[in-house]
């Protein structure tokens, strides 16, 4: 709670504060809140620091962050503040873009710590309602326009879904938080079979959910709207949603568990057919962001077949999260500095190795470690997720397998760009703040993949 | 621990040697002189045969350790790596190649770890870390621009690997104790059935970096497009990581899928020789024809190992060795050649004894050891090789003794084409200091072929430890 509210009133303050100032003057002030309220995060999990008093009056019941709750929290809001760091500041007044990133964060926070149903509503409405803005932020593009009215109309009709889904479970349990439907659901396990609103509701708050983390076939919005939206914020969306969406799905699938086996009937295909459609289309794309979009994609996939499994380490689905949210990261950024126009394609790297080594260091790591090559977090979290998944969901993990074969194709297509060029230009480092937070960045994920034992100190 | 940690440091050094060849090859030799000095014969055990621990600390959780184990085998190719390593290292006289060093000793590295590791998930860690490195390198300093053929090769190896994967996460959730542990993952007793999975898991690991006949389609255009240390990378030590993977991960853990694949291995090992030799026939470039040869050679090994004899096993290993060696001599010296005379296909070369007199001496002694004339490396352990598959079955005999009859044909009618006949009038000798580490692979050549049992002595405890823990745990007679 204590991440979700410093951030909220210190974005409203710094929104006012910095109403006339230049955006990259703000910067460093939001990254400052956002990297402290991660760590106060973290060391409340830890039980260094206690803020209970703070929020008694907060019902434990529909909100309560456990102890991987609050890393998540911790992994969110620095993630976030990299995300604000790596891309350079938009050269304009006024701080309400990194406000609107700030409160949609909130959304996210509140997500993860939901434990009833309206404030996982109240979440995601909250996570989305801002980048529905911040996708049109770039008013002059026109192709930015049509992302945030696709992104408003996806949204509104996932809420929707979403919505009937609760009605029918509150209408099948008569309580709406996850304690008490795990109750309810332990209970009808044992005479046998659940409740047919039970079975309805759940299967229309999962496609909810997945509209909002993009499984296929409920992904068709997502590339347009990655592709349409200003980099910063596409970068934000790949990351931050799809984080805070998955922390939320595995806490919802949680409650669900009784039903397990009832829901993989369902659940396994859905993944299957994303972790192959994903990495297939992403195979064919010719522009950067699109591959990055679907691969994207691909991920939710995997991901989808953590929450198929009885989710005892859930260190698991935060080590796979915070692997991919440090390279994804790294990829928009990379990205953004050499996309150019309409030059969007993978040539934009071309000759990369001897014009800026910084840069192609942290291309190699950021793609080695998205492809789960091992030596980096990648493979860490690659390696937990399928070996937990290895037994309840055998199929799943070799399709998985046949993925992660497929992804290599196309997340090394840089690679045939950055080292080959005709051009005579020295070899160059180059230290400019996002190359510098890219080098930490690439060491970071080197660290934890050579040192995994370190991730058992945060998680 | 040491053999990890050098060749990293030596490689972050290396990046600010300025191409510095001498001071490289000090870097690249650290490792053997760690080798040598540290766990050499004199103060680590090789004739009880046991696969002794050196480390052991938790790495994931308590699931997977970095745990490092050494017995006379892991010696034996730890040497192999750590003599090759500085000759090729050597080798590289080129200033506009600045990150070749530190990527091959980063793959240093990798192979040492590959060569100790004692835990399931560790063994596959190393052996996509020496893969990076070398991927790099056939993708950076391509003699044209072969993004696909080095894009194919890692698709394929990775195939390869994520099998072994799958197959060591069965095994690991079989584990009673939940570990990756050698003896751990070796202690499950697996039905017929599912051991002839866990073991296409391995095999296909296995198989694609040896690489077996129908899974070598990667190897040639790799071998003959990558930069030449990149190719002696590949086929001097890198082949013997599947090599070695056969010996010691996929024969004790699925032993008892030995007799459904010990025939098919057998069979496509022999295709292979007889194909690869026929094809290097043919050949005009000169490395494309070692790519071949090399297969034929492997083939004859792999052969040898899945006859489960301790003669098969002996000279595998032998051979794995003096394989490595010569094919790196080979490469180097047709790297020469092209340095010096613009090309390596027949067409352009010819007459080059007229002016390399020490050259030809050497290129030729490489070629007799290559082509197992008696008392040059080759021999004995071709003989042992040839010797297990005669006790195995005498069909398949036949044909893998063309490998003796064929190579001989296809390695002598490269030394005709390069260096004899008619000289071009242009011809110049090439710089002495070039051809040192040909000397150094030389006398491995009479020293390996007068005084084979030197070497076999090191490993041959390990190997015999090997075969009865096989024979007693999962049953399988050799």
């Amino acid at each position: 709670m204590i991440a979700i509210s410093m951030i909220f009133l210190g974005s409203i303050a710094l929104m006012f504060a910095g109403i006339n100032a230049e955006e990259k003057k703000v910067k460093p002030f939001f990254t400052a809140l956002l990297a402290l309220s991660g760590i106060f995060a973290f060391l409340e999990s830890k039980g260094i620091m206690a803020f209970d008093e703070l929020f008694v009056w907060v019902p434990k019941h529909m909100v309560d962050f456990d102890a991987f709750g609050l890393q998540m929290v911790g992994v969110l809001s620095i993630l976030a503040a990299i995300i604000i760091n790596l891309m350079p500041a938009a050269n304009r007044k006024g701080a309400d873009i990194l406000a609107l990133m700030a409160f949609s964060l909130c959304g996210g926070i509140l997500m993860i710590g939901a434990k009833h149903l309206v404030v996982l509503f109240l979440g995601i409405e909250v996570l989305s309602i801002p980048l529905f803005v911040l996708a049109g932020s770039d008013k002059d593009n026109i192709s930015g326009n049509e992302a945030a009215l696709k992104y408003f109309l996806m949204g509104a009709f996932s809420s929707a879904i979403f919505l009937l889904g609760a009605a029918f479970l509150y209408g099948g349990s008569a309580v709406m938080t996850y304690q008490e439907m795990f109750l309810r659901l332990s209970f009808s396990e044992h005479f046998g079979d659940f409740p047919v609103l039970m079975k309805a509701g759940m299967i229309l708050v999962m496609v909810g959910l997945l509209f909002k983390v993009s499984a296929v076939p409920f992904h068709f919005w997502s590339p347009d709207v990655y592709e349409g939206s200003p980099n910063r914020v596409t970068s934000f969306m790949a990351v931050i949603v799809k984080i805070a969406g998955f922390v939320a799905l595995a806490y919802f699938m949680k409650a669900f568990l009784p039903m397990l086996e009832w829901t993989s009937n369902w659940l396994l295909p859905i993944s299957a057919i994303t972790i192959l459609g994903g990495n297939i289309a992403a195979f064919a794309q010719k522009s950067f962001k699109r591959m990055l979009a679907y691969s994207s994609i691909s991920h939710a996939g995997y991901l989808l077949l953590f929450a198929l499994t009885s989710m005892q380490n859930m260190s698991v689905l935060g080590t796979y999260l915070l692997a991919y949210g440090l390279s994804t990261a790294l990829l928009f950024y990379l990205f953004d500095k050499y996309a150019n126009g309409d030059k969007n394609g993978f040539e934009i790297f071309t000759g990369l190795t001897f014009t800026n080594r910084t840069d192609t260091i942290a291309l190699v790591v950021a793609t080695l470690s998205i492809a789960g090559i091992p030596g980096t977090i990648g493979f860490i979290g690659k390696y937990q997720l399928f070996s937990t998944a290895f037994g309840p969901q055998f199929w799943g993990v070799m399709i998985a397998l046949l993925g992660s074969i497929i992804s290599i194709g196309y997340y090394f297509k840089p690679f045939k760009y950055a080292f080959r060029t005709e051009s005579d230009t020295p070899n160059q480092w180059n230290w400019s703040w996002g190359s510098f937070c890219s080098v930490v960045i690439s060491s970071v994920i080197l660290a934890l993949g050579l040192f995994p034992y370190l991730l058992s100190l945060y998680f | 621990m040491e053999l990890i940690i050098i060749p990293v440091v030596a490689a972050l050094l290396s990046i600010f040697t300025k191409g510095n060849r001498w001071i490289n090859t000090i870097l690249a030799a650290a490792g053997l002189g760690v080798l040598l000095l540290k766990f050499g014969p004199s103060n680590m055990d090789y004739q009880s045969g046991q696969w002794v621990s050196i480390v052991d600390v938790p790495w994931l959780s308590d699931v997977v350790h970095f745990h490092l184990g050494l017995d006379g085998i892991s010696y034996f190719l730890l040497l192999l790596t750590n003599i090759l390593l500085p000759l090729i290292v050597f080798s590289v006289n080129d200033h506009r190649k600045p990150s070749l060093v530190p990527l091959a000793l980063v793959m240093q590295a990798g192979l040492n770890g590959v060569f100790m590791a004692k835990d399931g998930l560790m063994f596959y860690l190393f052996w996509e870390l020496a893969m990076i490195p070398i991927y790099f390198i056939t993708l950076i300093y391509a003699e044209r621009d072969n993004f696909v053929t080095t894009v194919r090769f890692f698709i394929y190896t990775f195939i390869g690997s994520l099998g072994m994967l799958a197959s060591l996460i069965y095994l690991y959730t079989k584990t009673p104790d939940a570990s990756f542990a050698f003896e751990s993952l070796m202690s499950i007793n697996l039905g017929y059935t599912e051991s002839i999975w866990v073991g296409a898991g391995f095999l296909l690991a296995f198989a694609v970096k040896i690489p077996l006949f129908p899974f070598h389609t990667w190897q040639p255009n790799t071998y003959t497009y990558a930069p030449a240390q990149g190719s002696m990378l590949l086929s001097g030590i890198m082949l013997k990581m599947g090599l070695y993977g056969l010996i010691r991960w996929y024969m004790p853990l699925a032993g008892e899928s030995i007799p459904y694949y010990q025939p098919i291995i057998i069979t496509l090992a022999v295709i292979g020789i007889v194909y690869g030799a026929l094809i290097a026939m043919r050949q005009e470039d000169m490395k494309r024809l070692v790519a071949y040869s090399s297969l034929s050679h492997v083939g004859l090994i792999a052969a040898g190992i899945m006859t489960m004899t301790e003669t098969g096993l002996n000279g595998a290993l032998l051979q794995m060795f003096v394989h490595g060696v010569n094919v790196v001599g080979l490469f180097m010296a047709i790297d020469l050649i092209q340095q010096t005379y613009r090309g390596r296909h027949f067409a352009e070369l010819g007459g080059l004894a007229k002016v390399n007199r020490w050259f030809t001496i050497l290129f030729f002694l490489i070629i007799i050891g290559t082509a197992a004339a008696p008392l040059t490396n080759g021999f004995p352990g071709e003989f042992m090789l040839l010797k297990s598959i005669f006790d195995y079955d005498t069909t398949y005999v036949v044909f893998a003794g063309l490998t003796i009859i064929l190579c001989a044909v296809y390695m002598l009618r490269m030394f005709q084409f390069s260096m004899l006949g008619e000289a071009q009038e242009d011809n110049k000798p090439m710089a002495l200091i070039n051809t040192l580490p040909l000397v150094v692979i030389a006398v491995l050549v009479i020293v390996v072929g007068i005084f084979p049992q030197w070497f076999i002595e090191i490993f041959e405890p390990a190997v015999k430890n090997i075969l009865t823990t096989i024979s007693n745990t999962k049953g399988v007679m050799s």
